[in-house]
């Protein structure tokens, strides 16, 4: 992506693109209207969703966050490293980010394996249909940051990100912490509140 | 203090909120406690927005823009639970 962001002041920079924020703020309001169709119905249906959460697990929902919000600074300090003209640190941590954010989706399959053992699938109630229509979408969204981040670890590693020129690295990086933020909601909404 | 360390420092911050979210949880379910559940899942959409996505240097509109998500979705959830 070529369109930088120009500084505002020498104290004021937003880091990236600026068409990776338009694009976080679009991102973000799809999953407003999904975070809010939950709450809503939450609400209309309260029973049935405090006896639906109980098949969670809590502390595997703290396990998924740990290990998004460990990828997360991984990949903020690959950004450091770059800018410290050190690619090849940034590149480790990458694939360290990496690597913690395959933790997250072995967690994750494994909960949804074992909801679907026990016959709690997209069709089995209201919440079940919201859970998974929120949390897929999400999963979705870490898989094509994963992607990102192998793309980027790559390009690190090949010295093509420089100290003055690494405004892509960081919007990729960006949208790795957008999906940690929409999580730290959804995490407290699905598994936590009742 | 170096940018690491206060990514490092973010990254502790997020880990015992998010620990403390879990026990909040678990401590029971009054309208209090979602609200403190929310209270803190907000402290630590603050830390991600302004730490690890460093908007703490960023312009104001972007910062206020970034964390009214995260503000607008705990009143939302909030406020569907107290109607």
């Amino acid at each position: 992506m070529s369109i930088s962001v120009d500084r505002t002041s020498l104290s004021r920079r937003l880091p990236g693109d600026l068409a990776m924020w338009f694009f976080i703020l679009a991102e973000l309001t799809v999953f407003a209207i999904l975070i809010l169709a939950f709450a809503v119905t939450q609400v209309l249906n309260p029973e049935l969703f405090s006896q639906s959460r109980a098949a969670l697990d809590s502390s595997m929902g703290l396990a998924l966050t740990l290990s998004l919000l460990t990828s997360g600074l991984f990949a903020a300090l690959a950004v450091e490293q770059v800018r410290a003209a050190r690619p090849g640190r940034g590149a480790l941590l990458l694939v360290a980010a990496l690597a913690t954010s395959c933790v997250y989706v072995v967690l994750k399959l494994n909960e949804y394996g074992h909801l679907s053992s026990m016959g709690l699938g997209l069709e089995h109630n209201t919440f079940f249909t919201l859970y998974w229509i929120l949390t897929g979408f999400h999963f979705l969204h870490v898989l094509l940051g994963m992607v990102i981040l192998g793309w980027m670890a790559m390009r690190c590693q090949r010295g093509l990100y420089t100290a003055a020129d690494c405004a892509g690295l960081e919007s990729g990086v960006l949208y790795w912490h957008m999906v940690d933020m929409v999580w730290v909601l959804l995490f407290p909404l699905v598994y936590v509140i009742n | 203090m170096s940018a690491s360390k206060v990514l490092i420092g973010c990254w502790l911050a997020l880990a015992v909120l998010s620990t403390a979210t879990v026990l909040l949880g678990n401590a029971g379910s009054t309208l209090l406690l979602a609200g403190a559940v929310l209270a803190v899942a907000l402290i630590k959409a603050w830390v991600i927005t302004e730490g690890f996505m460093e908007l703490r240097h960023a312009p104001v509109m972007w910062r206020l823009l970034l964390f009214g998500w995260p503000l607008a979705m705990a009143c939302g959830i909030l406020f569907a639970m107290m109607v």
